[in-house]
């Protein structure tokens, strides 16, 4: 379905890079009307980045910024000129959400503040998120995904376990998630309460407060026991066994889990073992705990002599959670689950040709939302000055001959 | 009037996640949504697995189920269900869990009790599919999602992240989409059925890894080959560690980082004005990535924490404190915000909101007793 839930609902989207871009694309998806600004002499640094179609480098070659922008209209203006500053605060006038993930100071220096902005849309929903917040002693650090992981703790109890340095998500996690997500649904809550009292509000997101929470069992912990939490990495602190394991073939790897004594017993009889089964020290989890080593190797010697696939299916069959640890292309190629429920989407584009989008993690009323493909570099600026500002085309034609748009 | 309404005012959420949904219903409940646990007399899953006696049980329980309402229905019985049918029929929202007290089979009847209603089913990996009913763990979806591959040292198992993350990352999928779903069934009187799945809410938070095989046929690894610049990464300081990300490309951190330690007289100043230091393609080597570590560790040594995160500030350099988990507690700027809050008189601290609104809307409350809210189920 091509959802309009959203429909009426318009987005001045001055977000970019990764986390800001990836939470307005959800409105766009669902029907909203996302303008998305773009600066010519700063553009979006994920046009910039990788990866590119066969490689090749290009303003709308990117797939990184694809997926995180399906279904927006690009508008292409400097913000830095005063005729710039004037049109985005025309379009502002006519929207119900202005949203930005710029460092503290940067929507000042534009002329672009929560009071400036409600002077001329006085319910404006407006959406900041720095990295560390507004004000305060670290506000202006500067920072990337893998620094808010590094911040709040993320990073340091990323890794295999014990006292050794820590290692941090291979990604910059709380750009796909935890910042992206909270930060829609705050703007979601603030339009129901738009409704229903006629008052926008602003919604500062400090993306570390955010992130925090994604980790707040732990914080919580440290909070009431007073010691740093252990972080016992692929295993667990309440069962054994609880690791992934190497399978036959290159770099494969199964995930086994047990939570309970009866996967215990299921995983025991999975893998030929009821002489472990049998055992009575290994009945309850305390157990089980004890004879970590022990247990661990009995399950990789099984997994070292079948393949990832296999030694998962025959686990999941037996009851016992597994899993392969799929890569990305396992994911595209191999996985069924996937496949069989339409997750994965092609788009046709007009640079890059047909591509490949995760569907939204979800199906709603039994079916896929489609997705829109993303706008080429400035693509909706003369359609959105036109249909939306009333502006005539010799004007369009003049800001362009001065740069001011694109 | 409208002083002091929450978002959520006048939405009653029936909540039967016990997993990997607690945290999406939590949400709403901060908001002012009257989140109700419906429990089975012997309660709902998480009381029974994340008590006192297993290590962070008691902090997952009170962290997950915050500012929730419970009441106990036996649904087992036709007076149970009765019961849970009267409060549906007025419920704008229901969210369901895969191994909670009503299964998948029951979406049709709850949505013919309330055709206008949102119902959300979160699941490991949906419904349908060849592994709809499979078993799983927070591991195992971290390994089936993707994000496990990515993460780790090469040459070593994938690694998951920590801190349950399969279920934070379904949730806030799965809240997200309640809400819209929700605004568009307040305005236009139009249920929805939303199924969300854990496994492809992780893999729609891997990066670029899928567009890069996609357009590119390269594989993202946990090694990080060819994706990470040398200088990202960790590096010993005199108490403990900061993290870096100084790619020639980003502002002026690496002209900054370079000049500053030739300040300092360092002799690694020397060796990276070395061109090859320039070429973006040389730093993405694994040789220069183990090059690099020595060369920037033995300069931060030489400093702590506070010093090199002060000059981080000074010289817009992209580096940052690794926090322990307690120093997340003593951290001056989340101090400076005012960020966690208290949990009752001389309580613990807890983890504060996610935002912060201008309107003030947010409140946490201690996660409910088992049946604490059961007067909500008496006849008006």
């Amino acid at each position: 379905m091509r959802p309009d839930f959203l429909s009426g609902i318009r987005f001045t989207d001055l977000t970019w890079a990764g986390a800001g871009p990836f939470g307005t694309k959800v409105f766009s998806d669902f029907g909203a009307e996302v303008l998305k600004i773009e600066s010519m002499s700063r553009p979006d640094p994920v046009r910039r980045g990788g990866p590119f179609k066969d490689g090749i480098a290009g303003t709308n070659r990117s797939g990184y910024f694809a997926s995180r922008n399906t279904g927006k209209h690009s508008v292409a203006l400097d913000l830095k000129s005063p005729e710039g500053r004037a049109i985005a605060l025309r379009l502002i006038a006519q929207s119900d959400v202005v949203s930005n993930n710029f460092g503290p100071g940067a929507m000042e220096r534009l002329g672009l503040t929560y009071d400036e902005v409600r002077a001329v849309k006085p319910d404006i929903i407006y959406l900041s998120m720095p990295m560390y917040g507004e004000d305060g002693p670290l506000s202006t650090l500067l920072g990337v995904g893998m620094t808010i992981a590094a911040v709040t703790g993320m990073m340091w109890m990323t890794g295999y376990g014990g006292q050794e340095k820590p290692l941090g998500p291979g990604t910059h996690y709380p750009d796909h998630a935890a910042n992206p997500y909270h930060a829609a649904f705050a703007v979601l809550a603030a339009l129901r309460h738009r409704r229903h009292t006629g008052r926008g509000m602003k919604i500062d997101l400090s993306q570390v407060e955010s992130t925090a929470n994604f980790v707040g069992t732990s914080i919580l912990e440290a909070s009431m026991r007073d010691a740093e939490p252990e972080h016992p990495g692929n295993r667990s602190r309440r069962d054994a066994p609880h690791n992934i394991f190497r399978c036959a073939g290159d770099d494969a790897w199964c995930a086994v889990a047990v939570e309970s004594d009866a996967e215990w017993l299921a995983l025991a009889a999975a893998i030929g073992r009821q002489d472990l089964a049998g055992r009575p020290d290994l009945r309850s989890a305390g157990g089980r705990l004890a004879a970590m080593a022990e247990l661990e190797a009995a399950v990789g010697a099984w997994t070292a002599g079948r393949g990832a696939v296999e030694a998962a299916s025959a686990l999941q069959m037996a009851g016992v959670p597994a899993a392969r640890v799929a890569s990305a292309r396992d994911l595209v190629e191999e996985d069924q689950q996937l496949a069989a429920r339409d997750y994965w989407q092609q788009l046709d584009h007009p640079e890059v040709g047909p591509s490949l989008f995760t569907s939204p993690p979800f199906r709603i009323d039994g079916e896929r939302l489609e997705l829109c493909r993303p706008p080429l570099f400035g693509e909706h600026t003369e359609a959105v000055l036109t249909n939306l500002l009333g502006m005539r085309r010799e004007e369009i034609a003049d800001l362009a001959e001065k740069k001011i748009l694109a | 009037m409208t002083e002091g309404f929450r978002p959520y005012a006048g939405i009653r959420i029936l909540d039967m996640t016990h997993e990997l949904g607690r945290y999406a219903t939590r949400l709403f409940a901060d908001l002012g949504a009257e989140v109700l646990r419906v429990e089975p007399p012997g309660g709902l899953p998480d009381r029974e697995r994340d008590t006192a006696a297993v290590p962070g049980g008691a902090e997952a329980f009170a962290f997950y189920n915050a500012s929730k309402k419970s009441i106990v229905l036996d649904l087992s019985g036709n007076a149970g269900r009765a019961a849970l049918a009267d409060l549906a029929r007025d419920a704008q929202v229901v969210v369901l869990e895969r191994g909670g007290p009503i299964g998948a089979d029951d979406i049709a009847w709850l949505r013919g009790l309330n055709p206008a209603s949102v119902i959300t089913y979160i699941s490991p990996y949906g419904l349908g599919g060849p592994l709809a009913d499979a078993p799983a763990s927070d591991l195992t979806l971290q390994a089936a999602g993707g994000i496990a591959w990515m993460t780790g040292r090469g040459g070593e198992p994938p690694l998951r992240l920590p801190g349950q993350q399969a279920a934070m990352v379904v949730s806030v999928y799965a809240a997200v989409a309640t809400a819209v779903s929700l605004l568009d069934a307040e305005a236009r009187g139009r249920g929805h059925i939303l199924d969300v799945s854990a496994q492809e809410a992780i893999a729609h938070s891997l990066q670029n890894a899928i567009q890069v095989w996609d357009l590119e046929r390269r594989i993202s690894h946990r090694a990080g080959e060819g994706t990470r610049d040398a200088s990202e990464n960790i590096y010993e300081c005199r108490d403990g560690h900061v993290f870096l990300a100084s790619p020639p490309t980003t502002g002026v951190s690496w002209k900054s980082l370079v000049a500053w330690m030739r300040e300092c007289g360092h002799p690694s100043a020397e060796a990276f004005a070395d061109e090859k230091w320039l070429d973006r393609k040389y730093r993405s080597r694994p040789e220069a990535r183990a090059e690099f570590q020595p060369l920037f560790e033995a300069f931060t040594r030489g400093f702590t924490k506070q010093e090199l995160v002060e000059n981080a500030l000074k010289r817009r350099i992209v580096m940052s404190q690794v926090s322990r988990v307690r120093d997340v507690l003593d951290d001056r700027q989340l101090a400076h915000r005012d960020y966690f809050v208290r949990m009752g008189e001389g309580g613990a601290r807890f983890p504060g909101a996610p935002y912060k609104l201008s309107e003030p809307v947010w409140r946490v409350a201690p996660a409910p007793a088992l049946g604490e809210h059961n007067a909500l189920l008496a006849r008006p």
